[in-house]
């Protein structure tokens, strides 16, 4: 009965959050359950008392899900997007880019692409008690950095002339692709 | 939440730090420290410790390695040189204010 409570809990973090900070999470109840135990507790008492100390898991994921990684890098790009966007707007503009020779569908492809990652960042950096949701940024950022890409190559290839508002453009993309090159790595982790 | 556990969680990160001071510590001994050394007033719920260690880790400020002792796998914390460099900070900024509001309630006579 006592041990159930325990085991509950235990069930509750490794199905919340990422096995290596559940592992992590475990190992401080197993020890507060024991110390209890050892000082003379009761089972069902020293079962009682250590998921007490140990606190509520609704909190516990919560605090882990704030400062998920995942978390961080999805408001960081959100942050920046706006940024991003308005310089490539703006040299699209004024670069006439509906008279490139882009084909249709690649450019609905690629709309329809941003538009998936952006709310999938977005589910992620507003994530406040779901570990698992921040995950999302570790699928959204590869497919953010590939648009980022494929707009830069997209000019290379498809404008007739380079403006220096293209050229800043890019600069932004490519300064976006390091950023995320650069977090990627933690995020794949957990 | 008691109000003085309110308070404390503004100067977690520090104290985390300074428990972490004297050598490396796995969680609940980080834990075990603060309540000791703040004479068992300060009583976290151990579950968000591992958490704000985590947070420390990826700012740079400590540095987390499993090892296994009595058949259990542990993550241990050691400061890192921008931890300390954190944990001085911290401190003497603490001490300046200390002793600025110890000035204004206790006016000397």
């Amino acid at each position: 009965m006592s041990r159930a409570l325990i085991d509950d809990y235990l069930a509750g973090l490794y199905g919340r959050l990422p096995a290596d900070l559940a592992d992590e999470a475990a190992g401080g109840l197993a020890e507060a359950f024991e110390r209890q135990l050892a000082a003379g507790s009761a089972e069902a008492a020293a079962a009682k008392a250590a998921l007490a100390e140990f606190g509520d898991l609704d909190v516990v994921v919560a605090e882990y899900t704030r400062q998920a990684p995942g978390r961080r890098a999805a408001r960081l790009l959100l942050a920046t997007g706006p940024v991003a966007g308005s310089c490539w707007a703006a040299a699209l503009i004024v670069s006439r880019a509906w008279t490139w020779p882009v084909p249709p569908a690649v450019r609905l492809g690629f709309g329809a692409l941003l538009l998936l990652a952006v709310l999938a960042l977005t589910v992620a950096a507003t994530s406040r008690r779901d570990y698992r949701r921040t995950r999302l940024a570790a699928a959204a950022s590869p497919v953010i950095l590939a648009l980022d890409a494929a707009a830069a190559a997209g000019v290379l290839l498809a404008a007739p002339a380079l403006t220096w508002l293209l050229a800043m453009a890019m600069a932004v993309s490519l300064s976006r692709i390091a950023l995320i090159a650069w977090t990627l790595p933690r995020l794949a982790l957990r | 939440m008691k109000p003085e556990a309110q308070a404390l969680k503004g100067h977690l990160d520090t104290l985390l730090l300074a428990s972490l001071e004297a050598g490396p510590r796995h969680g609940y001994a980080v834990r075990e420290a603060l309540r000791a050394a703040s004479r068992e007033r300060f009583d976290l719920p151990t579950g968000t410790i591992y958490p704000a260690l985590r947070r420390l880790e990826a700012a740079g400020l400590v540095k987390g390695t499993w090892s296994e002792a009595g058949g259990r796998r542990r993550r241990t914390y050691q400061l890192t040189h921008a931890g300390r460099r954190r944990l001085a900070g911290d401190r003497a900024a603490w001490r300046d204010f200390a002793s600025v509001v110890t000035a204004i309630l206790e006016p000397a006579p």
